[in-house]
Order: structure tokens, then C-alpha cells, then sequence
């Protein structure tokens, strides 16, 4: 087979596996091609509009395992192919040097075995550091059921390594991926998690020792192929964050390719769903907010129409409003319409000179959502009397200027703003 | 009387007049380029030529009253190349010169927001363009690039280049601006450079093939948005992007 048809096969098998991100790694240095960029760098974007920072490839579509959910099950009936270490080093060199990518992402199907398809991506990616002596980002993906010598070889040789979850339950997976079970998937993820951390406390006393995915490992999750909550979903990130230290868990909107009677019949893939985990998802690693306070069991999905800073906002009413000159960051975070940045600028600027309500405004505030949840030298911009409901209704307001509650106008709203959450840097 | 220093348009030569605006303190003077100097009835204009001491002394000055920080954005925005931006730079180190370090923390102050905001659209375009740029390999095996980026970026990818790109001899080619960074041999220099006749490598054809495959394939069909592609892809970047030919 041609490699441009190897390529398509193996690009096309690859391309619903969310993660992008070419971040949190340094390497580089002297000698050798490439390096890493701290903050990652994008290089394109696709007609979707997700970026493309990695040559994200498998290195064969051949899979042993009949996971309902996957495009490239035993029982599809789709051309197979399989790229040779050779063929996958030289072909991410090539990429790297014209500056189409940023490096490689490298996953499989299971070919032959677990052990045998690890071998193989191993030594494509030993080939590439070695022969080549390429210092650009490499993510790995670890095959579950893999000999755990094997998975130690790719934290030495990668940036960043993962293992997908993508079913949040052990009884969807036991449904859906008869070959997976919930202790398949997270046993190797918890010794990749041991085995960063302990590198990276060596590495603070001996500089010198090798590095183990210092880029740390992420993970994905389907979203809408079965009948998790989106608080279950939420609670499940939150144990990944805080246990295992992940870097990062990517939510991807079950897109219906095959049939299969035990998947839902979708019409469209659950994007607005799907940008609303990442917006908590980003409550939880960069605002400070708990799973608990954004979902209880009550709430156990997050609303469509408003986002989820808003909804607890509107919830913890007698919270509001903040005096933005007194406020902590922390407290400053949970307003709606103030984001990191401008978080940060506020507690820079009011060490100058006392904030008004215009100036917050010069600092990037949006200030259409925040002035109900904000007071500024005692001026105060929102409603009079504010309740829950009066707000909800400026704020739809706001969305709409038709007046009319309209999800699906909301939805393109949101899908043409999805930027900082598919494509995310961080 | 208002007064309006001109320079030469080099980066030096703007530190100059700087240095004699500050010194000088009056309270509307302007800086512009030679070229784009208009004569006006009510200005006055002073030829500020280029001396490196007196630049020296304004970095010295920003440096000293601001700091580190204050030199980037000042550096930055100097490379907006935006009409303005050299007055707006000198309202701003005049309040560097009055107020000290705490000049950068007025965020909502005009003038701080002016430079700073510049600062912030050339570091945005330089961290855009170490994504876009797209090198073709020449017979030689020198690794070709052009691009045409709003502001004078080229300063700020060289370094980034340099390091990853090492091994290889490079020229990053900014035609809109008729200047390149060569990188040759371990050295980097820039020269002016006009137009380049390339002679490209014979496989290169073949791999920008795979790469434009790579590219196509690699959408999702049930989740097109050209709004959200349009968006981190403005259209004025794609000629000189491969996988938009």
C-alpha cells in the first residue's frame, strides 16, 4: 500500500481521540533536531476547528478487541493498515522540519497482542529520538494490558503518555468493550502516575536523572454513548485530577459512525454538552470550585443554557456582590464574566489606584454578565432588587436580543466559541 | 508650539528621539518616521539622527524606572509597527519616568493599556506565526519560509528557530516587508531580501502532498465550523499556509 493511503487510513482512525495539546514540556538543548514549547504551540486548524499540533496518527488500525463505540473494531469492515517504525519516525521528521507539527502522536489499535503493538510504538519512537535525534514533543498512548516494562519504556521515550478512558463506568466499558475493564485501564495509569511523580523528586536532587513523561499523562472520555451524568462525569475528572495528577481529561462528544444496537441513536454529536464539562472541567482545574458545588445530586446535569460558573453564581446569591477593590483573587475567580486574566489584572490595578466600574471594563471584564455580580468603589451597575430570576432573565436577555429562548441558537452561540476548550492550550 | 521628532525608522533611531522627547518633557510632542513626517504649521520638527548612547541612556531609563518588563512591552510594541505607537510609547515612558514600577500595574490608564495592548498583538502574532510558519526544502536543502505577518515579527521567530532548527540552514523571508532572517552555518544574520528564486527539492512536492492529505483527513465531518476555523486561521494568513493551497 502507498503510504499516502496509509497515511489517510491511519489519520482518518486516529482523529476522534480529542487531545491536541503539545504543552508542558522543555526538552530540547543541544545537538539533535527540535525542541519543546512550554505553553505548546498550534500549528493549524482544521475545518472542524480543532487544532492540529501533533502528526496524531495510529500505527495500525488492525484492533483484536470489538469495542462498540470504536471506529476501528474487529467487526468493521473498513481497510486496514499498519506504518512501519521506519515509515512513522521518518515521516514525523519530514513534518517537523517543513514546521507542520509540533511532533508525534502516536496510538494503535491492538495488533497481535498488547505487548507486541507496544514493542512496535516503542521502537518507532526510540527510532525518532535515537536515529534521528529528535528533541520535538512526543504523546504516547499506552496500550492497556501491556507488560509493564513495556509501559516504563514509553514514559522514558515520550513527553506526555495517556490511557483513554473513555467509558466513565466500569459497567458501560463491561457493555461496550467486552476486552476493557475499569482495573485494565486504570492499573497502568496509576503506575504512570507513581512513576512521574517519583521522577520528578529525583530529578529536584539529581538533575541529571532521565525524565518520565515530564509532560505527565491525560486521558478521554466519551461523552454521550451511555447513560453517565454529568455529575458522575465531573466527580470522575476530579479523582483524576487529585489522585492521579492528570495533566488534562478530554471530553469527546460521541460522534454515531457505526451501529451498533447498544449505542443510542444520536442525530448529531452532544456538543454543547460536551463544551459545558469543559467549562467545568476548567471550574475545577483553574477556579478553585469543587464537583460538589457545581452538581449535587439533585442538579446532576450541568444546564444548557447558562454555563456553569453562572449557574452556581445565580445559586449562591447571597455571595454577591463582590466589592472588586476587597475581594480576594479566589472570590474574584467566582464571578461570572471575569476569567483568569482578568482576575489577575483587577488585584494588579487596584494596587495602583482604586477601581471604578468603567475601568473594570478596560481590563477586559466582561462586563454584560459581571455588573449583576459586582460592585466597584460601592457603585453598584446591576438590578435593583436582584433575585435569581430577574438576573436569569437579563442574562438571556443578553444571549438573545430577539427575547426568545432559543437552545439551538444558543448552541451555534456556544459552537462558534468552542476555541479555548477543543483546541486547549493549557 | 507642539514639536515632533523624526527618525530614521531604525529601532536605535527611535531610542534617540525617545531620549530627547523624555529629556525634554514638553507636554505634546509627537515622534514619527522621516517618511511619514508631514509638515504641519503648528509643529516643529526635530531630526532626532541615531546615536547610541542616547539610546542606551533611554533603555537605561525604562529599565531603571520600570523594568524588565517595561522594556518588552516598550520593545514589542515598537515592532506593531502601528500608526501611533511611537507617541503612544513616549506618553508611556514619560509615565514610567513620573511614577516608577507602579506606571505597569495602571492597567485601566490609557496610555499603559495602549502600549501594553500593542505588546500583547505582536506577541500574539509572533506565538501564532512559530505555528505558521511553513518551510519548503530547496535543492540545496535549505529550508525556505515566507510570511507576511502584520507586525515586524521577525525578530522575535528567529530565536525560536534557531533553537529547534539548528541543524539545518533556514531563511525566514518576510516579504511584505522585504527583510529575512538567514540562518547559515550555525549563524544567524538579516538582510534585506526582495523577492528569492527557489529551486525546490524533488520529494518536497511529495511530502507537501501528505501533509495537505494529513490535513484534510484529520476533520471530523459531524462537527465542520468554518466560523471556528476562520477564527484561529484568519483568512489574510492562509496563501503562505501549505494545507490552504
Amino acid at each position: 500500500m502507498e503510504l499516502q493511503k496509509k497515511l489517510e487510513i491511519l489519520a482518518d482512525s486516529a482523529k476522534y481521540d480529542a487531545s491536541c495539546a503539545s504543552s508542558g514540556s522543555d526538552r530540547g538543548g543541544a545537538g539533535g533536531t527540535g525542541a519543546a514549547h512550554l505553553s505548546g504551540v498550534c500549528h493549524s486548524w482544521t475545518a472542524d476547528g480543532r487544532c492540529i499540533s501533533l502528526l496524531k496518527i495510529l500505527m495500525t488500525n488492525e484492533c483484536v478487541y470489538d469495542c462498540a463505540y470504536c471506529v476501528n473494531r474487529r467487526t468493521n469492515d473498513t481497510p486496514k493498515a499498519i506504518l512501519t517504525p521506519d515509515e512513522i519516525a521518518g515521516l514525523t521528521f519530514e513534518f517537523y522540519k517543513r514546521n507542520y507539527i509540533e511532533g508525534l502522536f502516536l496510538s494503535s489499535g491492538v495488533t497481535v497482542s498488547p505487548d507486541r503493538t507496544m514493542e512496535l510504538m516503542l521502537e518507532a519512537v526510540r527510532k525518532l529520538r535515537q536515529v534521528f535525534r529528535f528533541n520535538g514533543y512526543v504523546h504516547l498512548k499506552v496500550i492497556p494490558g501491556a507488560d509493564q516494562a513495556l509501559i516504563d519504556q514509553a514514559g522514558l521515550w515520550a513527553d506526555r503518555v495517556s490511557v483513554n478512558i473513555e467509558l466513565p463506568t466500569d459497567k458501560s466499558l463491561r457493555l461496550l468493550a467486552p476486552g476493557k475493564t475499569k482495573a485494565t485501564v486504570l492499573g497502568p495509569m496509576s503506575r504512570l502516575a507513581r512513576k512521574i511523580s517519583d521522577s520528578k523528586d529525583e530529578r529536584r536532587s539529581i538533575k541529571s536523572s532521565p525524565a518520565f513523561a515530564p509532560a505527565g499523562q491525560s486521558t478521554q472520555l466519551i461523552i454521550g454513548a451511555t447513560p453517565e451524568t454529568d455529575r458522575e462525569i465531573i466527580k470522575l475528572s476530579e479523582a483524576l485530577y487529585d489522585k492521579m495528577r492528570l495533566k488534562r481529561v478530554y471530553y469527546s462528544a460521541f460522534v454515531p459512525i457505526i451501529k451498533d444496537s447498544r449505542l443510542p441513536a444520536l442525530l448529531d454529536p452532544p456538543l454543547l454538552r460536551e463544551h459545558r464539562l469543559y467549562q467545568a472541567d476548567w471550574l475545577l482545574r483553574f477556579y478553585g470550585f469543587t464537583a460538589d458545588e457545581l452538581l449535587d445530586e439533585k442538579h446532576p446535569s450541568l444546564d444548557l443554557s447558562f454555563d456553569p460558573k453562572t449557574v452556581w453564581a445565580l445559586n449562591n446569591l447571597h455571595l454577591f456582590p463582590l466589592e472588586v477593590n476587597k475581594a480576594s483573587y479566589e472570590e474574584i475567580l467566582r464571578a461570572p464574566g471575569i476569567g483568569v486574566t482578568s482576575a489577575k489584572r483587577i488585584l494588579r490595578a487596584r494596587r495602583a489606584a482604586p477601581l471604578s466600574l468603567d475601568d473594570l471594563k478596560k481590563l477586559g471584564v466582561v462586563m454584560k454578565r459581571a455588573i449583576y455580580f459586582v460592585t466597584a468603589g460601592g457603585k453598584y451597575g446591576g438590578l435593583k432588587k436582584e433575585s435569581e430570576e430577574a438576573i436569569k432573565i437579563k442574562l438571556l436577555e443578553h444571549k438573545n436580543p430577539n427575547g426568545q429562548l432559543d437552545l439551538f441558537g444558543e448552541a451555534a452561540l456556544v459552537k462558534a466559541g468552542l476555541t479555548e476548550t477543543v483546541t486547549g492550550q493549557i | 508650539m507642539s514639536v515632533t521628532y523624526t527618525y530614521d525608522g531604525s529601532f536605535e533611531g527611535f531610542l534617540t528621539a525617545l531620549a530627547l522627547a523624555v529629556e525634554k518633557n514638553l507636554p505634546d510632542s509627537a515622534i514619527v518616521k522621516e517618511a511619514a513626517a508631514e509638515a504641519g504649521l503648528f509643529s516643529e520638527f526635530i531630526k532626532a539622527g541615531s546615536d547610541p548612547q542616547k539610546a542606551a541612556a533611554a533603555r537605561d531609563l525604562v529599565e531603571s524606572r520600570g523594568s524588565a518588563e517595561s522594556w518588552q512591552h516598550l520593545r514589542f510594541a515598537f515592532l506593531s509597527e502601528a500608526p501611533g505607537a511611537e507617541t503612544a510609547i513616549l506618553e508611556y515612558v514619560k509615565l514610567l519616568a513620573a511614577k516608577g514600577p507602579a506606571a505597569d500595574n495602571m492597567l485601566a490608564d490609557d496610555r499603559v493599556k495602549k502600549v501594553h495592548g500593542l505588546s500583547a498583538r505582536v506577541g500574539g502574532e509572533a506565538h501564532r506565526f512559530k505555528g505558521f510558519v511553513r518551510f519548503k526544502e530547496l535543492a540545496d536543502k535549505t529550508l525556505y519560509s515566507k510570511i507576511e505577518p502584520d507586525h515586524n515579527i521577525l525578530p522575535l521567530l528567529a530565536p525560536h528557530f534557531r533553537a529547534r532548527l539548528g541543524t539545518f540552514n533556514w531563511v525566514i523571508h518576510d516579504s511584505r516587508r522585504n527583510n529575512a532572517a538567514l540562518y547559515f552555518k550555525g549563524k544567524l544574520v538579516y538582510a534585506p531580501l526582495a523577492s528569492a528564486r527557489l529551486l525546490e527539492d524533488g520529494k518536497e512536492a511529495e511530502v507537501r502532498e501528505l501533509w495537505k492529505h494529513f490535513f484534510k483527513t484529520a476533520a471530523i465531518k459531524e462537527r465542520i465550523n468554518p466560523k471556528l476555523q476562520r477564527q484561529n486561521v484568519p483568512l489574510k494568513y492562509r496563501k503562505n499556509l501549505t494545507e490552504f493551497d
